[in-house]
């Protein structure tokens, strides 16, 4: 070969290394390059159905920081948060709003009309124009009350710290301790890895309980004696996937379950039975990470999803109805 | 003049010499600061699984490896760092195992617990058991340096590539960075 081919040729390399010298210091971006190690969390959130709900325009509230919902019968929207109640018609229009003290961490009608809140290891009456009338005395200083229901008699209050329910009487006096741990009773105690623990009585009455860590929910007499349950530990759209789930549960007018999950976020209908029926949201419709998907069901079944990532009140209605 | 420049020389180096010692540290020790000597760790606060600690560790396996912070784990049946997603049945086949390298043992405790311990001379520091303990758990497993397999380079080839900038020099008094509910033994 020629002398000057040969050194055009060897220019023209050094050139093309150069090129590509410069190329991968300064133009490829290291937060692209392809992790050999993906998780596929895409594959994860891909909602394996099509949601038989659809979403109409959700509340914005004015409090900062939302974590509980309710509904009252007459389809008024109940929202508790940080610093602050505020009370909604069931169009969405603001009612009232008033400031509490602290951090409410759940809230549930009462029969009268009043609002027992939970402020983080106690609970609270306020009546719905921003009056407290009582304060009760926490259990135990490590208590978190992550849910509370009220029934005509009784007063139900979800501890995650403890891994207890608690049932008050309407005045905030203690009755009972229901899921204590305890051997000689042979009772296993509820298994609650997270903070989320939640507690509901459907519409026929019963007690019902989120036991997280064993991906069910159970069904308790109101003293306390375990009855029956239904859940399983899946990633598949029908059961309970992640450490803990489902984080809450509400029901339908006619006693079907609606839970919603973290990890894949997801919100779900089951038959009173606990047969899995339709998917309301996938996780494509909430932030990835979102927590605390507190739910309520108004009207119409209706659906109402506290978003604490995007601060909004999600609404969802059956597709067929709508 | 060739005095003068023998001088000029010398001189650079020794000033080179004594900026190195100084502001570097010896490596062997770790690098010096006037704090103390501080080692190599990663912030899991800021870790994003990316899998850059399995490849560019100069060690081989990674001197980065999941640990577990055993306060924050729930002891989980269906735990996500463990098992892949989409698992149908919870067996422990290798057909059901998130783990590349088979790292992580599990072991039942009582109903419904089970315990995961993770062999560190299996990790390879991928991060795909922390990226799923972080989504659907608790996040209680974690990479971390462990400082008997670093090299402790100078130039950590990991943080240099971190893309999160979870790399950071550390005192070696207190060379761990788990985030949870209190330093863990690991």
């Amino acid at each position: 070969m020629k002398k000057p081919v040969i050194i055009i040729l060897a220019i023209f390399l050094l050139m093309a290394l150069l090129a590509w010298m410069l190329r991968d210091l300064f133009m490829v971006n290291p937060a692209l390059q392809k992790n050999p190690y993906d998780y596929g969390m895409k594959e994860v959130r891909k909602a394996d159905s099509m949601p038989a709900y659809s979403e109409i325009a959700p509340i914005k509230p004015l409090l900062k920081e939302i974590t509980s919902i309710a509904c009252g019968k007459d389809g008024k929207i109940f929202l508790a948060g940080k610093g602050g109640v505020e009370i909604f018609d069931p169009s969405g229009r603001v009612l009232k709003m008033f400031s509490i003290p602290g951090y409410a961490t759940c809230m549930a009608l009462m029969p009268g009309g009043n609002l027992a809140i939970g402020m983080e290891d106690h609970l609270e009456v306020w009546t719905p124009s921003g009056t407290i009338i009582s304060a009760w005395e926490a259990v135990d200083t490590a208590s978190v009350i992550t849910s509370v229901v009220a029934t005509q008699s009784s007063v139900f209050a979800a501890d995650a710290g403890k891994k207890i329910v608690y049932r008050y009487d309407h005045q905030g006096k203690l009755e009972a301790k229901i899921g204590e741990k305890d051997p000689v009773r042979k009772v296993p105690g509820f298994i609650i890895p997270s903070p989320f623990f939640d507690v509901g009585i459907s519409p026929s009455g019963d007690l019902w309980i989120a036991n997280t860590g064993r991906y069910r929910l159970e069904k308790y007499s109101m003293d306390g004696a375990f009855l029956s349950c239904w859940g399983e530990a899946s990633m598949a759209l029908e059961g309970f996937a992640g450490c803990c789930n489902p984080t809450h549960f509400a029901f339908l007018e006619d006693g079907s379950f609606v839970t919603s999950e973290k990890g894949i976020e997801r919100v779900k209908v089951y038959s009173p039975a606990g047969k899995f029926v339709a998917l309301v949201a996938g996780p494509d419709a909430f932030d990835e990470g979102t927590r605390g998907l507190d739910l309520a069901a108004g009207p119409n079944g209706r659906i109402l999803v506290v978003d604490p990532s995007r601060n909004l009140v999600r609404i969802f209605l059956p597709k067929e109805k709508r | 003049m060739r005095t003068t420049i023998r001088g000029t020389l010398f001189g650079g180096l020794a000033l080179m010499a004594g900026d190195l010692l100084f502001k570097e540290g010896l490596p062997l020790f770790g690098k010096n600061t006037k704090a103390g000597p501080t080692v190599w760790q990663l912030d899991p606060a800021k870790c994003i699984q990316c899998g850059r600690c399995a490849i560019n560790c100069v060690k081989t396996p990674s001197a980065v490896k999941c640990t577990h912070a055993y306060s924050m784990c729930g002891y989980c049946k269906l735990c996500s760092g463990y098992f892949k997603p989409g698992t149908k049945t919870l067996e422990t086949g290798a057909e059901n195992k998130l783990c590349p390298v088979s790292a992580i043992k599990r072991t039942f405790v009582e109903d419904p617990f089970y315990e995961y311990i993770i062999d560190e001379t299996l990790c390879i520091g991928c991060g795909k058991c922390v990226k799923g303990c972080g989504a659907f758990g608790n996040g209680s497993l974690q990479l971390q340096v462990r400082h008997h397999l670093c090299d402790n380079c100078n130039d950590c080839s990991i943080a240099r590539n971190c893309p999160a900038e979870a790399f950071s020099r550390v005192p070696l008094t207190d060379p761990y960075l788990l985030k949870g509910f209190g330093k863990e033994k690991i």
